[in-house]
């Protein structure tokens, strides 16, 4: 469950992951900011649809 | 709140038609908004680039046209100024950024400029915005904020912040932002002026710099209903340069803009747009719906949760865009903005995809109560302007940061592409603020409509500043 990870960890992981460079500065913001689109994301998580719900973009070859 | 009358006040149809009539050459108009930007800009910080040359040459060859009997323009000689992440040539397009100062000049036009100029109107300058229009404040922290023309201690609202200031402060009649979220309606929300949002994929965005691609739109701000439905008359159009430009023929809108609204079946947003508003907010929706005689509450389902979603396709999706300029140069970036970019791109994708799924299920709820109604009513902004530099406000009990909420109420319908008109409601002895006028996709004529019947009552106005002149 989200409640057993541990963010701090996760944030210099992902960082490592895409490459970008963190100021331990900056570390306390982007914990907010990540627990709050987290927060975000799991209202939307939380709506159930079908298998079959298209996504709102669609390519046109 | 209405001194300073004079030719500055005056919109954008009525100097065109002056122009036209030979009453007023497009070389004084322009040399007048010059010297308005030169002495009311210092104060309002309004503009990153003044093209004076440039507006001087292309008045003169205004002024020489209709001298030769050719047609000008139903804009001919309007000043207008566009946010700067919309292509001017020779200028690179910072798009509120340090990092793009670096950038080539643009070598063309953006497709709106060209267009709004192919109609006579005349290009002044570049407006600040707040950085890579990731804002709903007007702050920058390379430009310095742009200042609200009503009280310069106050945020503009973003992230068209230069185009609300520019607009509300009498330096031009017209000017054009973006707005991913809300960033036409916030400005214009908190600087009492009327703006558009058309419907996503109806104007082109063919030569300025991108947010969130999926949610971007352009459109114009005004100080007059009939000179937002004039200029985005003439900006219609398919323009093959951008993808997400629909293949739909101009729709204009300015033959019917005087229908009234009879006929037309209107309701007020409930739950969710009634919910954390300061009183002010509602006090504006409230006198619209009552010049209006809407009695009618609607639900629109899963606001919160289009806001949500909103939140985490613009995050991820401009994450993804500024990922190289994240690695690189994190520390050219304003920390507001870098810092929420960074959290962006960790979120797990599969959130990601669950919003666009979303998205379409939120689009087809939506568009199922347009059966029953034409036009729904809802807050711009959950308060007035708050002071600049200010961090959090209370909505509903709870203490949350100013950058990211001021946009609540304009993010559900941005998110999925509806047209909205946000008309400026001045309140006795306060600031202004916005009430947004939703309709049905491609419906811009309807929302335009209740917005000049609103204007003709009196009950819509973009108020006057007392004084933007004045050094603080």
């Amino acid at each position: 469950m989200t409640e057993a990870v541990d963010l701090d960890s996760f944030i210099g992981s992902a960082a490592g992951l895409l490459g970008i460079s963190l100021d331990p500065a900056w570390h306390d913001t982007i914990r907010f900011h990540l627990e709050l689109t987290l927060h975000m994301a799991r209202l939307v998580d939380g709506f159930v649809l079908s298998d079959e719900a298209e996504p709102a973009p669609v390519y046109v070859a | 709140m209405q001194g300073n009358p004079g030719p500055e006040w005056e919109d954008a149809s009525s100097i065109a038609a002056s122009v036209n009539a030979g009453k007023i050459r497009a070389v004084d108009v322009t040399s007048a908004a010059l010297e308005r930007i030169r002495l009311a800009n210092p104060g309002l910080n309004a503009f990153t680039a003044v093209t004076a040359d440039r507006a001087m040459a292309r008045a003169v060859a205004v002024d020489a046209m209709r001298a030769a009997g050719q047609r000008v323009g139903r804009l001919a000689g309007v000043p207008f100024a566009v946010k700067n992440l919309i292509d001017i040539k020779g200028l690179p397009t910072l798009a509120g950024s340090k990092i793009n100062r670096n950038h080539a000049p643009a070598t063309a036009d953006g497709v709106l400029v060209q267009r709004l100029e192919a109609a006579g109107a005349i290009l002044v300058g570049a407006l600040n915005m707040g950085e890579y229009a990731y804002d709903f404040t007007g702050e920058n922290i390379h430009e310095g904020p742009s200042r609200n023309p009503h009280d310069r201690t106050r945020m503009t609202g973003g992230s068209s912040g230069g185009s609300g200031s520019a607009v509300a402060g009498g330096l031009v009649p017209l000017a054009l932002g973006s707005d991913t979220n809300g960033s036409i309606r916030v400005p214009s929300s908190l600087c009492g002026i009327f703006g558009l949002k058309p419907t996503y994929g109806r104007l082109p965005r063919t030569g300025s710099f991108p947010f969130v691609s999926s949610l971007d739109h352009l459109g114009p701000f005004a100080r007059s209903v009939r000179d937002l439905a004039l200029s985005y008359d003439l900006m219609q159009g398919v323009d093959s340069g951008d993808p997400g430009c629909a293949a739909r023929q101009p729709e204009p809108t300015m033959a019917n803009l005087m229908s009234g609204i009879d006929g037309l079946r209107i309701a007020c947003a409930g739950g969710y747009f009634r919910q954390g508003a300061f009183p002010e907010a509602i006090q504006a929706v409230d006198k619209v719906a009552a010049a209006l005689s809407v009695s009618v509450e609607i639900e629109i389902p899963e606001a919160a949760r289009a806001r949500a979603a909103a939140y985490v396709i613009s995050t991820t999706e401009g994450a993804a865009l500024h990922l190289q300029r994240l690695r690189e140069r994190p520390g050219d970036f304003d920390p507001d903005v870098r810092d929420r970019l960074i959290a962006g791109a960790m979120l797990p994708a599969p959130f990601v995809g669950k919003a666009q799924k979303f998205r379409r299920w939120f689009h087809d709820a939506v568009l199922r109560l347009f059966e029953d109604v034409d036009v729904i009513l809802a807050p711009a902004t959950p308060c007035t302007a708050p002071l600049i530099g200010q961090k959090t406000f209370m909505l509903d009990g709870v203490e949350l940061p100013v950058r990211p909420n001021l946009g609540i109420y304009t993010q559900p319908f941005s998110f999925i592409g509806l047209p909205v008109v946000a008309v400026p409601i001045p309140l006795p002895g306060g600031l202004p603020i916005g009430v947004q006028v939703i309709t049905a996709p491609w419906r811009e004529d309807i929302a335009l409509r209740v917005g000049y019947a609103l204007e003709a009552a009196g009950v819509a106005r973009a108020p006057r500043p007392a004084d933007v002149m004045a050094e603080e």
